[in-house]
């Protein structure tokens, strides 16, 4: 924030505040258009000189519009800094705003979406799901404070952020691979987490009894002297496989449902 | 009042609260790790609410909002099945094979209104903005989420008061055969969940580190969140030695 910006603290808490909303009208015409909208009010109005202007704006923030909610603030910030300099400088150019808007939006959406969704998330529900398993109330609680109180301070750091690069922030990100950077490293870390998971949280194992006599023992043993959580990754496999074909998760998961049946039914499983 | 019709209120209020997570910063707290407890907590058996909520978690790894596809609502699936499964004095996997269909039918009821309903209220916002009414704006945006989120949750509420009953006559008439198939499949579905998770970020240069994730928790019993801080240092070291961030297709001449 410049010292000197119409852009004040309440502007800026008002707009963090509605910024928690961006997913709450969410449709599939405009996405998150009205949310957005909304968002930019407070500083719309800190900043727009006229009704005329204030509805030009308007319309553009109603355009569509989708990112990931827990960064948007960035570009609320980059483009609220872009709106007020809009109303200040005679010659600025008005579809510049609505060009950075939509070239910010994919990308953000892409990491954050990794980041948060992909990432974050997974890792909190890792550790969470362990102590749920078991049935201690650490696990949902874990499950909060692990998301949220990285989120949070993100959301504030990026609107911060975006108020202070304004339109600078295009030309520094484009001449780093910073972007790849972070997705890469984010993908090494979730891929890494559900590996782990693969291995300890699906449950499948083949208890039927193999051999004779004395060294009767069930199955499952011998595969787990060989690599224990085999059954488990080819469960993995068989799943990837079939999405990697386009089949639709419904289907699988009637599949899972109709065969375990069959299974038990069988004594096999 | 009757112990149901209390029972159904209450279920309504957790589901208002799970949905109003996207109106609270997207935290999250719609998902089944924290709806079943509550449930359970509503019941008397907080315990198995949370034990619920971990598998229901797991199996809707996968499940989460990224562009235009919505998950399965997993508001109204988990504390419905939560809720006849605790009440009927079942277990975990019957608490499964009721909130898996529910989440997919109610996501139906919801992409509907997401497609024309409220659409139709962003055009109404268009017109208020051509105004320079902000105030029509905005309103536009609370009333999509309080009748859409309002509408759902007492759904959630109806259907308790409505299934109850029967449903606790239905489920001891079971044979044991499927019980103990359900049991199978829920401990299978969360593979369902990991692949959506990883045909996201998955490429062939990456696919080791899935391996590595895997071998280390398999051979070496190394938890979630030891594999976890394993992958931050092993992402750190890459990159200080510049080895991510580089597609091998195209030159990178702007580094360094």
């Amino acid at each position: 924030m410049t010292t000197n910006s119409k852009i004040g603290k309440k502007e800026f808490w008002q707009s963090y505040t509605r910024s928690c909303t961006l997913d709450a009208s969410w449709n599939y015409e405009r996405m998150q258009n009205l949310a957005f909208g909304y968002m930019m009010v407070p500083i719309l109005k800190a900043v727009c000189k006229s009704k005329e202007e204030m509805a030009k704006a308007l319309k553009r923030h109603l355009e569509f519009f989708s990112t990931t909610p827990h960064i948007v603030t960035l570009l609320v910030g980059i483009l609220g800094a872009m709106e007020e300099a809009n109303q200040e400088e005679e010659n600025f150019d008005e579809s510049s705003i609505n060009a950075v808007k939509a070239s910010l939006m994919g990308p953000m959406a892409g990491i954050g979406d990794s980041l948060i969704w992909g990432t974050l998330r997974v890792i909190a529900a890792g550790i969470a799901i362990s102590f749920s398993m078991n049935g201690s109330i650490l696990g949902p609680i874990l499950f909060f404070l692990v998301l949220n109180g990285v989120c949070f301070p993100l959301r504030y750091f990026c609107l911060k952020q975006g108020l202070r690069w304004g339109t600078d922030f295009l030309y520094t990100i484009g001449k780093t691979n910073i972007m790849q950077r972070v997705t890469d490293s984010t993908a090494i870390v979730g891929l890494m987490v559900i590996g782990s998971m693969v291995s300890s949280m699906i449950y499948f194992e083949l208890p039927m009894l193999v051999g004779s006599g004395d060294f009767k023992q069930p199955l499952q043993e011998y595969i787990n002297e060989i690599m224990p959580g085999m059954l488990p990754l080819a469960a993995f496999a068989v799943m990837y496989y079939f999405l990697d074909k386009n089949v639709k998760t419904t289907t699988l998961l009637a599949w899972v449902f109709v065969l375990s049946l069959i299974g038990k039914y069988l004594g096999v499983l | 009042m009757d112990s149901t019709l209390f029972q159904s209120v209450m279920l309504g209020i957790i589901a208002f609260f799970g949905y109003m997570h996207s109106f609270m910063g997207s935290t999250m707290h719609n998902r089944p790790i924290i709806m079943a407890p509550l449930v359970g907590l509503l019941f008397g058996d907080l315990e198995k609410g949370i034990m619920i909520g971990a598998t229901l978690e797991l199996i809707w790894m996968g499940a989460f909002p990224i562009g235009a596809s919505n998950p399965p609502d997993m508001v109204s699936g988990a504390i419905i099945g939560s809720a006849f499964a605790i009440n009927s004095g079942q277990d975990i996997p019957t608490a499964v094979a009721f909130a898996v269909p529910i989440a997919s039918l109610v996501l139906v009821f919801d992409n509907f209104m997401m497609t024309f309903y409220i659409p139709f209220l962003s055009s109404k916002a268009d017109k208020s903005a051509e105004q320079g009414d902000f105030k029509g704006v905005e309103r536009m945006h609370l009333l999509a989420l309080l009748s859409t989120k309002g509408l759902y949750s007492i759904l959630v509420g109806l259907g308790f008061y409505l299934g109850a009953d029967s449903v606790t006559k239905i489920l001891s008439s079971i044979p044991q055969f499927v019980t103990d198939g359900l049991n199978v499949a829920t401990g299978l579905l969360p593979a369902i969940g990991f692949a959506m998770l990883a045909k996201m970020i998955m490429t062939k240069r990456l696919m080791p580190f899935f391996l590595l994730g895997f071998l280390i928790t398999s051979y070496m019993r190394v938890s979630v969140l030891g594999s976890a801080l394993f992958a931050v240092v092993i992402a750190l070291l890459l990159n200080f030695s510049g080895l991510t961030g580089t597609k091998e297709d195209v030159a990178n001449d702007n580094e360094f």
